[in-house]
């Protein structure tokens, strides 16, 4: 983990309100993992004032590409879209607990909407898991995904694209197939997720997302409800990428 | 040679460069990012005597050049910290300052007695908005801060910081009430109490209903109160709230601070402590300072 300031390679719209940045580290990107993600400045004024947790969406470690794939849906990922090739950003990363990799083990990868970002580097570290993708309307990055994987299912809730519905009804009829689930997604996705997955005793992991400080554990900020009563977890640290069974997703 | 240590209630600081309580964890996580040994002083994560699992989320929200929190003390508990958080600070060779609440004098009296002989400071929160009780019920009333104050004073040798709400009609009558009671130092401001409705459900944004504002937005309050204590006391400040680089620690000094604290610019920029010491350290030698001391008021603002 380190901060440095990193120059921009592309920055570009992908849907809407979807953009697609690479970023260039060497550093950061040989030391980066599926399920990490980079901590962000948006401004080097004081408004808004918080980086921005942005999950690493591919990696290219022999020439330090990092890919970030992020929706815009505030002050600070509006600036993110209005960067430009060569400019710099202030970052920090990469952090938090990634997703466990398991060769020889039947995976399924299931994404809903910007939650799809971590999954894609994921896939191409995997190999041969299936996919499952999932979005309102508008697809995006479904190429990239098809290139690390036979197995793309995709899914739209409007039916403008793939099959008309959600993919973990597609999950739920092939569950037995798998000995491992990995999802990023809507809190209600993977609440879904995670009770299928504990019914048919399958390994789950879930990256999470909460309003996050800090980003390394000293603020305490991004607490999350735990199986463990007594405590909550830290997305930035513990996360973003739980054990279903870690997490308590009731509301 | 320029001299850039501080005394505060007997115990030399090397530089008037600290961090907050709450900003900061127990240090572990800042330990990437630079040397402790630079740093004049690490207050800790705020302490109860029994472990406390924190607020509901949400806990932050961002607020136009700062942030609401919600936290409400989420700690370990007192003989945890000293038993699995302390002996990794204990490494450094900079001086510690455990910040401690309590729900009752008691309680405060018996975690300053516990911890006399494992840190340096002790930092009485008299002051912390997101929690029911203790923290801000004992530092609104100068009667309470007294009594707080003179109780815990009786049960401890090391130098006794005193952290004051900025949630009160005169905060100079609190510092007052501290230092008459024994304190060896005042520090200030805690968070300013705030609010966020989430408009769409017509709520409050927080469980707890309030919550505390920090940040660069809040820095012109600070100041104003650190002003206004160095009036009322003759023990040092500590002075924070909002401080973001440099040339707003210089301010603090110039208003009356003798120290420096970093809170809140720690999360978006994890060096600004250091920043901040090479930049006081800079304007020293280039308007031809030796002596932190004559930074302070009177050698300060005129």
């Amino acid at each position: 983990m380190r901060r440095e300031f990193c120059k921009i390679i592309s920055n570009f719209r992908v849907a809407n309100n979807v953009y697609k940045m690479v970023i260039e580290s060497k550093s950061i990107s040989k030391e980066a993992l599926p399920g990490q993600f980079l901590h962000i400045k948006p401004s080097q004024n004081y408004d808004p004032l918080l980086r921005r947790p942005i999950s690493i969406c591919d990696l290219d470690q022999d020439k330090g590409g990092i890919t970030l794939l992020y929706r815009v849906c505030g002050k600070g990922t509006r600036l993110f879209a209005e960067i430009k090739p060569g400019d710099n950003l202030d970052i920090i990363g990469p952090l938090g607990k990634g997703f466990p990799i398991f060769q020889n083990k039947k995976s399924a990868i299931i994404g809903g909407g910007i939650g799809i970002a971590p999954l894609l580097i994921l896939s191409k570290w995997l190999k041969e898991a299936d996919i499952y993708l999932g979005y309102k309307d508008e697809t995006y990055m479904t190429d990239e995904f098809m290139n690390y994987s036979d197995d793309v299912c995709i899914y739209t809730e409007s039916g403008s694209r793939g099959t008309k519905g959600y993919p973990i009804e597609a999950l739920e009829k092939n569950i037995n197939r798998y000995d491992i689930v990995y999802a990023c997604g809507p809190k209600q996705m993977l609440r879904a997720i995670k009770r299928l997955c504990e019914k048919n005793l399958v390994e789950c992991y879930l990256s999470m997302e909460e309003r996050m400080g800090c980003g390394i554990g000293a603020c305490l900020v991004c607490a999350c409800e735990s199986s463990n009563n007594d405590e909550y977890k830290k997305v930035c640290i513990d996360g973003p990428v739980f054990n279903s069974k870690e997490v308590n997703l009731d509301d | 040679m320029i001299d850039m240590t501080v005394n505060i209630g007997g115990r030399r600081l090397k530089n008037p460069v600290l961090v907050s309580s709450g900003t900061f964890g127990f240090g572990k996580e800042y330990s990437n990012f630079y040397d402790f040994n630079l740093l004049g002083a690490i207050t800790v994560k705020g302490i109860t005597l029994k472990p406390r699992k924190g607020n509901k989320p949400p806990r932050i929200m961002e607020t136009s050049a700062g942030i609401l929190n919600s936290v409400g003390l989420e700690n370990p508990g007192l003989y945890s910290f000293i038993e699995n958080e302390l002996p990794f600070l204990k490494k450094y060779s900079v001086p510690i300052i455990a910040n401690i609440s309590g729900n009752t004098i008691e309680e405060y009296s018996l975690m300053a007695k516990e911890l006399n002989e494992h840190v340096d400071f002790i930092e009485l929160n008299v002051s912390c908005p997101n929690v029911k009780e203790g923290g801000i019920t004992f530092g609104t009333k100068p009667e309470s801060v007294y009594e707080v104050t003179r109780e815990v004073r009786k049960v401890t040798n090391i130098p006794l910081i005193v952290k004051l709400s900025p949630n009160v009609t005169d905060i100079g009558e609190m510092a007052l009430a501290a230092e008459n009671a024994g304190a060896d130092c005042i520090s200030l401001i805690n968070t300013l109490m705030g609010m966020a409705i989430d408009i769409y459900n017509r709520k409050p944004f927080f469980n707890n209903v309030v919550a505390g504002l920090s940040g660069p937005a809040v820095k012109p309050i600070a100041l104003r109160m650190v002003w206004q204590v160095a009036q009322k006391v003759n023990i040092p400040i500590i002075g924070m709230g909002g401080i973001s680089n440099w040339q707003d620690a210089i301010e603090f000094m110039m208003a009356g601070a003798d120290a420096i604290s970093i809170g809140t610019a720690n999360f978006y920029n994890p060096l600004a402590p250091k920043e901040v010491l090479e930049g006081i350290k800079e304007y020293m030698i280039e308007n031809g300072i030796n002596d932190l001391r004559e930074i302070k008021i009177n050698g300060g603002v005129k």
